[in-house]
């Protein structure tokens, strides 16, 4: 069994550098989410897009920011910094709120999650399907963040302030000429 | 997003598409307890036109599939593909949806109930 993947605290983890990163930032305007995402994602070449799974995954990021972070509160603003190659993806995003406290408490629940999903235990796991806080609504799904731990793979890591968080995903080099490990047909 | 509903028999298809997304996901919630109002007892939840979800997306699939399953009545989502998939690839929730592939083989599966 692999080791749960966890959200990290590490104010100096590499993947809080912003050298040669692009940067915007944006109003926290709920209804502009998707619109906001898509500016920051049209750097990104097609290769790693992924139809839009990079899309989605990034604007999961900026929704909570938006929404947990700045609690909507449209005079706060959300920054974001950005990379983009064909070998990898690169985000940070910032926001003016009090942080995600609740990071050790996720981790837990996430170790718990992942055992329901290793014995196949799916009566046990309908209580870890989603987390919710005090502060959840109906319209959070509760599983962005499962979602991000498995999707960027360099790494989801907070601040110790924990209103910022920084992640990497890194995509295979495209292979040009002869494919290995094809087999005969 | 847009939802529509056809019937086959006792079974309710609901024909979802477009964008299953942080701004529309809550539709289908209500659209569904609607139904069970009515005393719907069987569903299909057709993705085979939806080209994107997000986490409320899946946390609406996860909202409907539960209550469905508290309430011992059927549901089957169908034609997952693309990028809807690998999302829910992610959140490995593979195994926890009753997923079929296509709605035929769902009408299938609940004659055989």
């Amino acid at each position: 069994m692999s080791e749960t993947k966890q959200i990290l605290v590490d104010n100096n983890h590499a993947l809080m550098s912003k050298d040669e990163m692009f940067y915007k930032e944006f109003p926290s305007d709920y209804r502009q989410i998707r619109y906001f995402t898509l500016l920051i994602v049209q750097k990104a070449p097609p290769e790693i897009k992924e139809i839009n799974l990079l899309e989605q995954q990034i604007s999961e990021i900026i929704k909570n920011a938006v929404k947990h972070g700045n609690k909507k509160d449209a005079s706060k603003l959300i920054k974001v910094w950005y990379f983009f190659s064909q070998e990898e993806a690169r985000l940070i995003v910032e926001d003016e709120g009090s942080g995600f406290q609740k990071i050790k408490d996720w981790n837990s629940f996430n170790i718990e999650r992942q055992k329901c999903l290793v014995e196949d235990d799916f009566e046990k796991l309908a209580d870890y399907v989603a987390y919710h806080t005090d502060e959840s609504d109906e319209n959070d799904g509760g599983n962005a963040m499962f979602a991000a731990v498995e999707y960027w793979d360099e790494g989801v890591v907070f601040t110790e302030k924990a209103n910022c968080i920084a992640l990497g995903k890194t995509f295979p080099k495209k292979q040009h000429g002869l494919e290995l490990n094809s087999s005969p047909s | 997003m847009e939802l529509k509903i056809r019937k086959s028999g006792e079974i309710y298809i609901i024909d979802v598409s477009g964008e299953m997304d942080l701004y529309n996901s809550y539709k289908l919630k209500e659209l569904v307890m609607k139904m069970l109002e009515k005393k719907i007892s069987r569903f299909v939840i057709n993705l085979e036109n939806v080209d994107y979800i997000d986490s409320s997306g899946i946390g609406a699939l996860i909202f409907i599939c539960s209550t469905i399953k508290k309430l011992n009545l059927n549901l089957f989502i169908t034609n997952i593909h693309g990028s809807v998939k690998k999302v829910i690839e992610l959140t490995k929730l593979m195994g926890y949806f009753p997923i079929v592939p296509s709605v035929k083989d769902a009408i299938l599966k609940f004659r055989s109930l």
